[in-house]
């Protein structure tokens, strides 16, 4: 199958899926309660983004998202990265990161507005415990899978100096899998933004709510749509990064 | 032998890991510009003694004086390992230059000397490439380039032909006799290989253990012989014979044929590339 081809395919089959929608609810087989008219959506969205909701609502969940990122992502890695270098620190957390491991983030939801209360900090803590969670796994194995022979280099060429050991050798020859932790991040940390605001924090999720409050299926399906065109930009953007980054891999 | 000019001298050395000695009793000296072979049955502790000798692994016993670099942008020492064990984020440039980082040269002096040993393996047109993009006797040269960079008194190389195809061994064998015409280096050189032990050779080291537990120094033959066109020279064969007996009466063969596959099988895998 050329490219072509796919593409040609994958429109086929998008435009067969929203023409069956649309017909069946047409024709009365499903009441128009349960799932709004997929025509309907464009003009929904216009009317969302002329009242300024839709530009108010995205620039909140992005600042929740972008603050619980930045914080869990980086946490993330530091902390694997530790663990993997410095055996007594890992020896010393191992059990409580096996404790605290399978807690999923909406768990925290709780501790979240007891400590934070109802605020955009309490909606990133919460982001930001699912990303940190998946950086720190996958920073740990990158630095665990390096190949010993590369430490011997740089001890073989003076750059044996824990700085030096770290910015020339441990960083560059984890960093494929430390960015593809952080790729990871990335979506795990839409999932969570829509959940963190369904408790009333401004932004995509609380939206989202109050329209199913009103039965208002059309405008929850335009941020469905929004959560995933922003996660499909936000993710492109990245992987044009990491092909920067990576760009001594073989392709 | 004046002592005293010596780059390299080994005095009752004992390594190993932990504190379980591979080797022990090693004793010898090494003179500017001579090249020393080191030679023997798979885990005899070869490569263990270049890790003692430069360093990498503490003595457990007895000790190593390396003469001290005395030259500013220099290293007492550096090492050509098995696998060429590029850095694969850095360009063949870089790669060369890893090793004059840290000594207080410009950028301009570290790249001029970089151009100036990958000229010398004659792989200056790769200099912006990616390692990833050469051969594996290319990656061999530019990480011979990455230590003759750093102008050590003594150049360790681990086995650095046997990964190789025979025809880009002879090329690289060639290319280290008119080498050590041009260098100062002492060399200690390991391989398994007793004929290019003795082709390269002012001196081969024969390692070897009569039982169970550490390594010694079973022999150290001078090897003397042109080193122009030595494969021709009458007595070449003779001695690769005499070697090959010194090691054939080591015992343990079922240690070689256990351990000989490992040597086969090159570089470990890497987790990224």
């Amino acid at each position: 199958m050329s490219q072509r081809q796919r593409l040609l395919a994958s429109a086929t089959g998008l435009t067969a899926f929203l023409l069956i929608w649309e017909l069946v609810l047409r024709s009365g087989l499903l009441p128009g309660t349960l799932v709004p008219l997929p025509s309907s959506i464009p003009l929904v969205l216009v009317a969302e983004i002329r009242d300024g909701v839709w530009q108010a609502m995205v620039v909140s969940s992005f600042r929740h998202y972008a603050i619980g990122m930045a914080l869990g992502s980086s946490l993330g890695v530091v902390v694997g990265v530790a663990a993997a270098l410095l055996p007594l620190f890992n020896a010393l957390h191992a059990w409580l990161a096996r404790l605290l491991r399978p807690i999923p983030p909406l768990a925290w939801i709780p501790f979240a507005i007891i400590w934070f209360g109802i605020t955009p900090t309490a909606a990133a803590f919460i982001i930001s415990i699912g990303v940190f969670w998946i950086n720190y796994f996958a920073s740990y194995s990158a630095v665990q899978a390096i190949d010993p022979g590369l430490d011997e280099v740089a001890a073989a060429f003076g750059q044996d100096r824990v700085d030096r050991r770290l910015f020339k050798v441990t960083l560059p020859a984890a960093a494929p899998g430390i960015l593809g932790g952080l790729r990871a991040g990335l979506g795990q940390g839409w999932m969570t933004v829509v959940a963190a605001e369904l408790f009333g924090i401004t932004g995509i999720g609380q939206r989202m709510m109050e329209a199913s409050s009103l039965l208002a299926t059309d405008i929850v399906v335009v941020y469905m749509l929004t959560i995933a065109a922003l996660y499909a930009v936000i993710d492109a953007l990245f992987v044009v990064l990491q092909r920067r980054l990576l760009r001594w891999q073989p392709q | 032998m004046n002592a005293s000019a010596r780059v390299l001298q080994a005095t009752d050395l004992a390594v190993g890991f932990g504190d379980v000695p591979v080797l022990e009793g090693v004793h010898f000296g090494l003179e500017p510009q001579k090249l020393i072979a080191v030679v023997g049955a798979s885990g005899a502790g070869k490569s263990t003694l270049l890790r003692g000798l430069s360093g990498l692994l503490p003595p457990l016993a007895g000790s190593v004086a390396l003469a001290p670099q005395t030259d500013p942008g220099t290293r007492a020492w550096s090492m050509v390992f098995q696998a060429p064990r590029l850095l694969p984020w850095r360009r063949v440039r870089a790669n060369v230059e890893l090793g004059l980082e840290g000594l207080g040269l410009s950028a301009t002096e570290r790249r001029l000397r970089a151009e100036r040993y990958l000229q010398q393996v004659e792989l200056l047109e790769y200099a912006d490439r990616w390692p990833h993009m050469l051969s594996g006797g290319q990656q061999q040269r530019i990480g011979l380039a990455r230590a003759l960079a750093v102008e050590p008194r003594v150049l360790f190389m681990d086995e650095p032909f046997s990964a190789l195809d025979a025809i880009t061994r002879r090329r690289l064998q060639q290319g280290l006799v008119q080498l050590r015409q041009r260098t100062p280096a002492a060399i200690v050189f390991v391989t398994h290989d007793i004929e290019e032990a003795v082709l390269l050779s002012d001196r081969v080291l024969v390692l070897g253990k009569e039982r169970a537990g550490p390594a010694t120094v079973q022999a150290d033959l001078p090897v003397d012989l042109p080193l122009d066109d030595r494969r021709n020279a009458p007595g070449f064969r003779s001695m690769i014979q005499d070697v090959e007996s010194m090691i054939r009466t080591t015992p343990h063969p079922a240690d070689t044929a256990a351990t000989e596959s490992q040597v086969i099988e090159g570089d470990p895998p890497r987790s990224h590339g």
